[in-house]
């Protein structure tokens, strides 16, 4: 018998699970999203049964074993029975959320029942959700002392924590308890811009800023919805915000006009995000050097890219899963802690290939099915020669290897990888496979060797937090990877940390003299990131991809007359 | 129910009475140990305010719940000053 600490991400959005073993290793986390291929899986429990029982699986869990549920919120928002702040999002929105966060912290491990893990309804342990946001953060980070900082829409109170990381001991210093929430402002925002936050499209707020022009008064205007005192966020009082919100949405996109339009307002309130964080940073300066950077928030790659060497810290440490998925991951590694007395945060190598494997006997059986139509052929041992060359045809290849990435981004495991060199390719992606508006941009990757000589203010960025400036002379060689300001979200890959895709560019520079690739997640507009091999095959029938590599097997479409 | 209180400290209750008469716009004098926090006018949201100012200027962790949990100031301030004391 074994101890398994199961995390389960209880916010009603995003729920994710995670399973940590009697050492302190994260051995498994994955959104629940992917098992069920619906985008964001609201209200959908975290320990959704097929998915436990597939995670179970996966990592060795037997009958018998204890299984320890732990759930990413401390509280039941709801039963505080306070005013719902409705200055900027309708109050409708965050009733319905507390609803679901309710349901969530109320079910938490009841599956566990089901499969046979339990006899009698697990109570569960339960930790701050700010606190799981940190612990999970400083898990992916490579340092022994560094300034952590959540800032999101909000946690058990307020939507700003800091916290102090020393020797690897996490301790909290100030937290911010009033209404005032970046992560609100910025769903307010993306409303604005003609986009719905329940989506998550946040994103196309951050990607239309940089197509647009932020009128330093507008800039004004829309911080003044929020003051940060000593770091902690409040917001205007509601006759200052009401006045503003008159002043501003006049300006709002409607459903019937273009996009664009919105990319002034959208440069405006990036801008106006960007002065506010700034002022928490400054809160929080002198427990620099280093700044461990997590919550919702910290998805704002265009920010995260500024903050090293302009801000008091130097360097920026984001995990590859910031928003309450990679909750999951903290609340199981301080229920480890709290059972076994451990008070340093273990660190985890920093991989984030966290999540299932592709199965191996529907690959199989897949390899035999779709050999009508279609070259397979068995790449073992120089799979990332083959793919670098397909790439060098102008071939788009989705790629499913090994494990899944846990976090938004895929990081090359479930990745469509293109060449980044011909001007039209991201706008062939976009026709053939992604179907996405054409101004969002595409990620490049890169050895993290060879970022100074591609980026300016050169910096790790192996789960593509930071979006950076290109070189002004390079711009030009990779047209499909440098966004409409001259940026790109960048991921640096190296031989220890992302082997299999530092072996790609590297082989796709031998073959064009350019060793950058083009990234982007492997899905379709609207869906999330695939989870299996008949997902794989499914796009490859259904959409304009050329080819898909799934472990160390090539289907690839005939080639184009 | 009947449960232990620690007796408040003195600097608890001043600085209790110091922020709520500030919220509520009056006269700390009015303000005693006894004072029921809802009849002296404090709104939920400057309870809010008020327990992240405690955990700012005393450096101990409240929960989200812990002043809603008390009728008067008293009591809530018995309340911080055993967690002062676990401190």
């Amino acid at each position: 018998m074994t101890t398994w600490y199961l995390g389960l991400s209880t916010s009603g959005h995003d729920p994710a699970l995670a399973l940590v073993d009697e050492t302190g290793r994260v051995v498994f986390a994955e959104a629940t999203e992917r098992f069920l291929q619906d985008k964001r899986a609201w209200g959908v429990v975290p320990d959704h049964v097929p998915h436990l029982a597939a995670a179970l699986a996966a990592v060795g869990a037997a009958p018998g074993d204890r299984i320890v549920p732990v759930t990413s919120w401390a509280s039941v928002k709801a039963d505080l029975g306070l005013k719902v702040h409705d200055a900027l999002l309708p109050a409708s929105d965050t009733i319905w959320m507390q609803g679901l966060q309710a349901q969530m912290q109320q079910s938490a491990g009841a599956s566990l029942l089901r499969l046979g893990f339990a006899r009698e309804r697990p109570e569960p342990m339960r930790f701050d959700h700010h606190l799981c946001h940190a612990v999970a953060a400083c898990h992916f980070a490579p340092v022994a002392d560094a300034a952590c900082l959540v800032i999101d829409g909000e946690g058990d109170v307020g939507a700003v924590s800091h916290f102090r990381l020393t020797d690897r001991r996490l301790s909290r210093g100030w937290r911010s308890w009033g209404p005032g929430s970046l992560g609100t402002f910025y769903g307010w925002l993306t409303g604005l811009c003609g986009f719905d936050w329940r989506e998550g499209e946040e994103w196309k707020v951050m990607g239309l800023a940089a197509c647009g022009r932020a009128d330093p008064a507008l800039v004004e205007t829309l911080a003044g919805l929020l003051s940060a005192d000593r770091g902690r966020l409040r917001f205007a009082d509601d006759a200052a915000i009401a006045a503003i919100r008159a002043a501003v949405e006049p300006l709002a996109r409607g459903p019937a006009t273009p996009v664009t339009d919105a990319a002034d307002l959208a440069a405006a309130g990036q801008a106006a995000y960007a002065l506010l964080a700034d002022q928490v940073l400054e809160a929080i300066a002198e427990d620099g050097p280093a700044l461990i950077l997590s919550g919702g928030c910290a998805l704002n790659s265009s920010y995260n890219g500024t903050i090293a060497g302009r801000t008091g810290f130097d360097s920026v440490f984001v995990p590859p899963c910031p928003a309450d998925d990679g909750n999951a991951i903290g609340a199981a590694l301080l229920a480890w802690m709290a059972d076994t007395g451990a008070e340093r945060i273990p660190f985890g190598g920093g991989t984030p290939f966290l999540g299932s494997a592709p199965h191996t006997k529907t690959l199989e059986a897949a390899r035999r099915a779709a050999a009508s139509g279609h070259a397979v052929t068995d790449v073992a041992g120089r799979s990332a020669e083959a793919a670098a060359a397909l790439l060098a045809q102008g071939r788009i290849l989705g790629v499913m290897r090994g494990r899944a990435e846990f976090g938004p981004r895929a990081l090359g495991n479930r990745s469509i990888l293109a060449d980044p060199r011909p001007v039209g390719m991201k706008d062939a992606i976009n026709a053939r496979v992604k179907g996405r508006e054409p101004y969002r941009p595409f990620a490049p990757v890169l050895a993290e060797a060879d970022l100074a000589d591609w980026f300016d203010r050169p910096q790790p960025s192996p789960y593509m937090s930071m979006t950076l400036p290109w070189r002004a002379g390079v711009r030009d060689r990779v047209p499909a990877v440098v966004h409409d300001d001259g940026t790109g979200r960048v991921q640096t890959v190296g031989p220890d940390s992302a082997p299999w895709m530092a072996d790609l560019v590297a082989a796709f520079g031998r073959e064009t003299g350019v060793p950058v690739v083009l990234n982007t997640s492997f899905n379709i507009m609207g869906k999330p990131i695939l989870h299996s091999v008949e997902d794989a095959l499914g796009m490859l029938a259904t959409t304009g991809l050329d080819a898909v590599l799934i472990e160390d097997v090539l289907i690839e479409k005939p080639a184009h007359p | 129910m009947t449960r232990t209180l620690t007796p408040p400290a003195p600097e608890v209750v001043d600085f209790l009475t110091a922020g709520i008469a500030r919220f509520t716009k009056q006269d700390p004098a009015a303000i005693r140990p006894d004072s029921v926090l809802v009849d002296l006018g404090l709104q939920s949201i400057d309870a809010v305010l008020l327990s992240g100012e405690v955990e700012d200027h005393f450096r101990i962790e409240l929960d989200p719940a812990t002043i809603f949990s008390h009728e008067t100031v008293g009591s809530f301030a018995s309340d911080i000053t055993k967690r002062l004391g676990a401190r």
